[in-house]
């Protein structure tokens, strides 16, 4: 038995003040080891960018199965989920997601979404002031997605809030996890039972999951917890990244500026809000055997929480982690994880943001806050609940 | 040193040719194709793009 002492933190990450600003306790977990303890959770918790980085890649040690969030009991609620498999299982969900998901298949779904993005941000920036967050960023995200997956309009008005929902119960049964399970449970099976066979749009990628599962290539009962990845997944990450993204803008007019002046920053610009303001910002995994983390042992069977926003903010890894810079071009963050369970979306997310930041861009000389920005608390997901802004416009190009 | 892509796993996300243009390009499908020789100075630059392809569709070998 080892008596050296294990770094340990009795902070409660899941907290109210923490999920406000999450910072300052991420630096303290950063500064007491490459794995820390936590108390409260008695659980493991990975605040450094090297050890999440090959943790994410390490998924035979690091195991999602039942595990990606922090409760056991509610990671039955996820079983069978492209995020809570390991593989080979979680191949076969993965590969019936990424053959509408990945790039390749989103380019000739590029110009039709530019398009789009182009109406909205000329719909609100002709009204001088406008919410980021209600007015721009959950309601593009949620009329792509839906319409690529042939969701029917009546099924829409719920998506928001289901997947708010099933986000909070990846954390601890705190309050929050508590008031969102009944939400969770009520809209998931309405939601399903509106994205029946017969419901979908044809040609949507609901319908076709429907078709791998006609071809074998999938189970008749993966088609649910697919149909609910790709619905949960491509929400509030989006739409907070959006969110955010405008929001520090508005606080950097001068990055705003350089990325008018040259747009080629634009990739790389978006990576950094990534970076900056991680929209997932933990999510756990459990271990199959002993793992050494810098001198000391993490048992077999231990729940292990990934920081991504922690990472992401690492000084080992990041010069200035704390300073927004447009040019940094952080394309190994983990915001979107890394590895086997990488962020099937990711290429998507691309695509909208790329797309409602170009539109912008082309329209938008300055954004100013018009009141303060209020954050929406969300056991993993980081994010705003309102952005007031008045915008500055320059005429269509 | 030589660079191999699992061609089942490349979704063609395409931060490898942000990265290091020189050596990795997106074909028409959307998959990356890597150069036969990869020119001195830019080491630094593959063997980053081999750490971020965020599907570990890349390794070295």
């Amino acid at each position: 038995m080892s008596t050296t002492s294990v770094p340990s933190s009795d902070v409660d990450i899941f907290a109210d003040d923490v999920l406000t600003d999450p910072y300052p306790a991420y630096t303290a977990l950063r500064e007491s080891g490459a794995a820390v303890y936590l108390e409260r959770y008695d659980c493991w918790a990975l605040p450094r960018y090297d050890q999440v980085r090959a943790a994410l890649g390490n998924h035979e040690r690091f195991s999602s199965l039942d595990s990606v969030g922090y409760e056991p009991s509610l990671n039955e609620l996820r079983r069978g989920g492209v995020l809570a498999t390991d593989r080979p299982e979680h191949d076969t969900l993965r590969a019936a997601l990424s053959e509408s998901l990945a790039p390749r298949a989103l380019t000739k779904l590029r110009a039709d979404i530019d398009q789009r993005a182009t109406e909205l941000v000329e719909s609100v920036v002709t009204r001088g002031s406008f919410d980021v967050v209600s007015d721009l960023a959950r309601v593009f995200p949620l009329t792509v997605v839906a319409d690529l997956i042939g969701l029917p309009p009546d099924a829409r008005h719920e998506v928001l809030r289901f997947a708010d929902a099933f986000f909070n119960t990846f954390g601890p049964l705190n309050e929050r996890t508590k008031a969102s399970l009944p939400v969770a449970d009520r809209l998931l099976d309405t939601l399903i039972s509106q994205m029946s066979r017969e419901n979908l749009v044809p040609g949507g990628w609901g319908e076709a999951l429907y078709r791998a599962a006609d071809r074998g290539v999938i189970g008749e009962h993966q088609v649910g917890p697919l149909l609910r990845a790709y619905l949960v997944a491509s929400m509030d990450t989006t739409i907070n990244s959006i969110g955010s993204a405008l929001w520090l803008f508005a606080e950097h007019p001068q990055a705003w500026a350089a990325l008018r002046a040259d747009r080629t920053l634009l990739r790389s610009a978006f990576e950094e809000v990534v970076r900056f303001e991680s929209p997932v910002q933990v999510f756990f995994r459990r271990t199959t055997q002993p793992v050494e983390i810098d001198a000391l042992t993490i048992p077999p069977g231990a729940r292990v929480a990934m920081l991504f926003g922690s990472a992401n903010r690492d000084p080992l890894k990041w010069p200035e982690p704390d300073t927004f810079d447009i040019g940094r071009a952080p394309m190994d963050h983990v915001g979107f994880g890394s590895g086997v369970h990488a962020c099937a979306g990711q290429g998507l997310a691309r695509v909208e943001a790329h797309a409602i930041l170009s539109a912008l861009l082309d329209r938008v000389e300055a954004i100013h806050l018009a009141g303060p920005p209020r954050r929406h608390l969300n056991n993993v997901i980081r994010g705003l609940e309102s952005l007031p802004v008045t915008v500055t416009t320059s005429e269509p190009a | 040193m030589k660079v191999v892509v699992d061609r089942e796993r490349c979704e063609g996300h395409g931060l490898c040719e942000a990265i290091a243009p020189a050596v990795f390009h997106l074909d028409d499908e959307g998959l990356v194709r890597i150069a036969a020789e990869i020119p001195a100075g830019e080491t630094d630059a593959v063997l980053a793009a081999v750490r971020t392809c965020p599907v570990a569709a890349l390794t070295r070998s």
